[in-house]
């Protein structure tokens, strides 16, 4: 179950992070009335936001690859 | 350990003479392509025959932009594809699994290329865009989402979907075992492997999905949005985007999957595979021809002065022979898939005419979105422009086309581009 | 805290004789290359002969206060300042010319070649020396390799390097010194005039109180700061004498 709760929580921070970098941390939305709306609130935000979504697919591979406690003596006694 | 190593499945490791042969003409046509962008690096993009919108009565976005379009819109196809298989559990299209992740890929990183070529700043360009992206711009989905996130997804897809053909081959002794344990990473097929491996795969199926209709009509809002340039201006373009995406991501997959199924030794495609693809070409192409009626329709009635203008010239004036020959590329497909259907002919050649034609016709309408709406649709009286590409923008687009079929090719050498057979594969009986 | 002003134009088409002197002037001052006009002057024809009209349309950059260059700039390079300008930084803008594609109004200019080698004039030619008498030429202005705005980024000038987008800043190294731009400058007709719309007292706003007027394609929503007083507005069948095609 560890490998599980690993690979969810990565999902949720994933999404979070993709979240707040949109609405809080990148440049903000709306009508342009002043050079506020033309740079991020903080720097590399959009960098951020990839990560957020790259966090979110690489939890998949950490829910396949992470090995569980206790595998190694199971998968021994298992054929190919 | 020194005994003479098995031939591994599907020409994996194995190259003919044919194969390099063409290897080396791709390779060569890459190359070609990257001159002629070196040429835009050093001379700036004068070199094209890309203009400026009014005064200079150009357009400034041409060829290369067309086929950003183009390359995102052919990867929707792979990944859907793949994405079916699991959510639907289209079984009968698990063959071509693995030639539909390698095609996303393969179309992203060619649509990334594509996006370099038509940055004035390219290099200033990758850093500005992890730096200042704005989320209000069109291009910060297109960049975020598309280009990266779309991109990765279907890398991890890719893998994790490939992890139980490479761990088969790891078995086998050869000069690319390395690659192929590295990629197994320890997976031995156990059973609860593979269970976990289904429920990874549903869900990464799932997540993609949404990711990459968002992924097309983040790229349609990029002309979808614009007040300023008639023709693009629709609620239309989104959608659009998203089904012409499907029906050539279909389409060159059926063109890949027949040409796999000839040249790949061993490969074995069922003519179930394709009457499926066949089917959903055929119903995607049928939205598809609708839209266009539906948007032709909507501008000619009455239409604002200048989406008439722009319509005008699509189908009787400066852009009437591309805009017909794309419809003739459309209708014809149509008939040649709905003949198959009909007739249930196992006539291959038909099919993958249709893939083919129906790709041209892609290209010719994302031309016809993109250039149109530059000469012929100012919203002040400049007067009619005209773009005509040079040869660095027509080897630049060749060199693409060489260099995806380059890397399938190559992937092809070091992966099995066929899932291998195996007994219980993803919980279903043997 | 100092009030900010809100810059705009008016631009009197009863007075426009199509001289095309603001094009010249805009060229010189901020350095465009070839081909590359921030000041365009339409020359319409209407009608059928003999009742054939001319009239010309100075056509700057609107800068709109609800613009769609600022809008679909992928980094931030094209933003609005407070005082109501739309300026481009050219040291961020990364040349994808997503702004010139969603200008309703084709105010924008791309830096296709080397454009120092695109350069207007000889400052040292016989028959221009004289004329220029030991002037800085338009390429060696320090004005427009300055910083400006609180923000303090890269904004005036063209021409600086290629493989990035300008136009039309207002002459924002002229406004930032309480000049007025280089086309409003040197109108013989004194057709453009260039001011605070905020302050009642200021030329604009006292024709814009005396006269009817109207901004181009005001349809699009993109509420430009350039009015328009006397003459019309380009109708559907408005054309141009020829059609425009500068050539970089």
């Amino acid at each position: 179950m560890r490998r599980g709760v690993i690979a969810v929580a990565m999902v949720v921070v994933g999404f979070a992070l993709q979240a707040v970098t949109y609405l809080f941390l990148a440049t903000p939305i709306g009508k342009p009335t002043s050079v506020r709306f033309s740079n991020p609130r903080v720097p590399f935000a959009p960098a951020l936001f990839i990560l957020g979504v790259m966090l979110v697919f690489i939890a998949a591979i950490v829910y396949e690859l992470l090995p569980e406690r206790g595998d190694r003596r199971g998968r021994e006694g298992e054929g190919s | 350990m020194a005994q003479q190593a098995q031939p591994l499945p599907y020409g994996v490791g194995r190259t003919s003479r044919t194969w390099v042969a063409w290897a080396v003409l791709l390779a060569a046509l890459a190359i070609a392509g990257w001159y002629g962008w070196s040429r835009e690096i050093t001379e700036g993009m004068i070199v094209t025959g890309l203009r400026n919108i009014g005064p200079m009565g150009g357009a400034t976005w041409g060829l290369d932009v067309a086929f950003v379009v183009y390359w995102v819109g052919v990867s929707f196809a792979g990944i859907t594809v793949a994405a079916l298989i699991r959510l639907a559990n289209l079984t009968a299209l698990k063959p071509i699994a693995r030639m539909a992740e390698a095609l996303t890929v393969i179309a992203l990183v060619l649509a990334a290329f594509a996006v370099m070529y038509d940055l004035g700043q390219p290099f200033r360009g990758i850093v500005n865009l992890f730096h200042y992206a704005r989320p209000q711009s069109p291009f910060f989905g297109t960049f975020t989402l598309v280009i990266s996130g779309y991109l990765f997804a279907s890398l991890v897809y890719l893998y994790l979907d490939g992890r139980a053909d490479a761990a088969e081959l790891a078995k086998v002794p050869s000069r690319l075992q390395w690659f192929h344990r590295l990629w197994a990473a320890g997976y031995r097929g156990t059973p609860a492997e593979r269970a976990r491996h289904d429920r990874t795969a549903f869900w990464l199926a799932i997540a993609i999905v949404p990711l990459l209709v968002t992924a097309h009509s983040t790229l349609g809002f990029v002309f979808g949005l614009q007040v300023g340039r008639p023709g693009w201006y629709s609620a239309l373009q989104a959608p659009a985007f998203v089904l012409l995406a499907g029906v050539s991501g279909v389409g060159m997959l059926i063109a890949i999957a027949a040409v796999v199924r000839r040249t790949v030794p061993g490969a074995e495609l069922p003519e179930r595979v394709f009457h499926w693809l066949g089917t959903a070409l055929l119903i995607l192409l049928l939205a598809y021809l609708y839209f266009m009626v539906v948007e032709i329709l909507t501008n000619l009635y009455t239409g604002a002065e200048r989406e008439r203008d722009v319509t005008r010239e699509l189908l009787f004036g400066d852009f009437a022979p591309i805009y017909w020959a794309s419809v003739a590329c459309f209708v014809v497909s149509a008939a040649l898939l709905i003949l198959r259907f009909v007739r249930r002919t196992a006539a291959l050649p038909l099919l993958v005419a249709a893939g083919v034609l129906v790709n041209l016709g892609a290209i010719g309408k994302r031309y016809l979105i993109v250039v149109p709406s530059q000469t012929h649709g100012t919203l002040l009286p400049y007067g009619t422009g005209s773009y005509a590409p040079t040869w660095v923008e027509y080897i630049e687009v060749i060199g693409l086309f060489a260099l995806g079929a380059l890397l399938l090719a190559l992937f092809a050498k070091v992966f099995p581009i066929l899932p291998l057979n195996r007994a219980t594969e993803g919980g279903d009986a043997a | 805290m100092r009030d900010v002003a809100r810059y705009g134009m008016v631009i009197d088409l009863d007075r426009c004789t199509g001289c095309r002197g603001c094009m010249e002037s805009c060229k010189i001052e901020n350095n465009t290359p070839q081909g590359s006009y921030w000041m365009y002057v339409f020359r319409f024809e209407e009608g059928e002969f003999p009742g054939t009209k001319v009239r010309f349309l100075p056509r700057p950059c609107q800068h709109c206060d609800n613009a769609p260059c600022v809008k679909v700039c992928p980094v931030g390079a094209r933003y609005k300042r407070e005082d109501g300008l739309v300026a481009t930084d050219w040291e961020r803008c990364i040349g994808c010319r997503y702004c010139e594609v969603a200008c309703p109004y084709g105010v924008n200019t791309f830096n296709w070649g080397h454009p120092e080698e695109h350069y207007y004039g000889d400052w040292n030619a016989e028959d221009v020396a004289p004329e220029v008498r030991g002037t800085v030429p338009a390429w060696d202005n320090p004005s427009l390799d300055l910083p400006y705005g609180p923000e303090q980024r890269h904004i005036a000038g063209g021409g600086h390097l290629k493989g990035v987008v300008d136009k039309c800043t207002f002459c924002v190294q002229r406004v930032e010194h309480d000049l007025d731009p280089a086309c409003v400058q040197n109108c013989p007709v004194r057709a453009l005039v260039f001011g605070d719309l905020d302050d009642p007292e200021s030329e604009v706003s006292k024709i814009l109180q005396r006269r009817p007027s109207f901004r181009l394609l005001e349809e699009a929503g993109t509420e430009p700061r350039v009015h328009y007083v006397g003459g019309a507005p380009p109708s559907a069948e408005t054309k141009q004498i020829e059609p425009a095609k500068a050539e970089v």
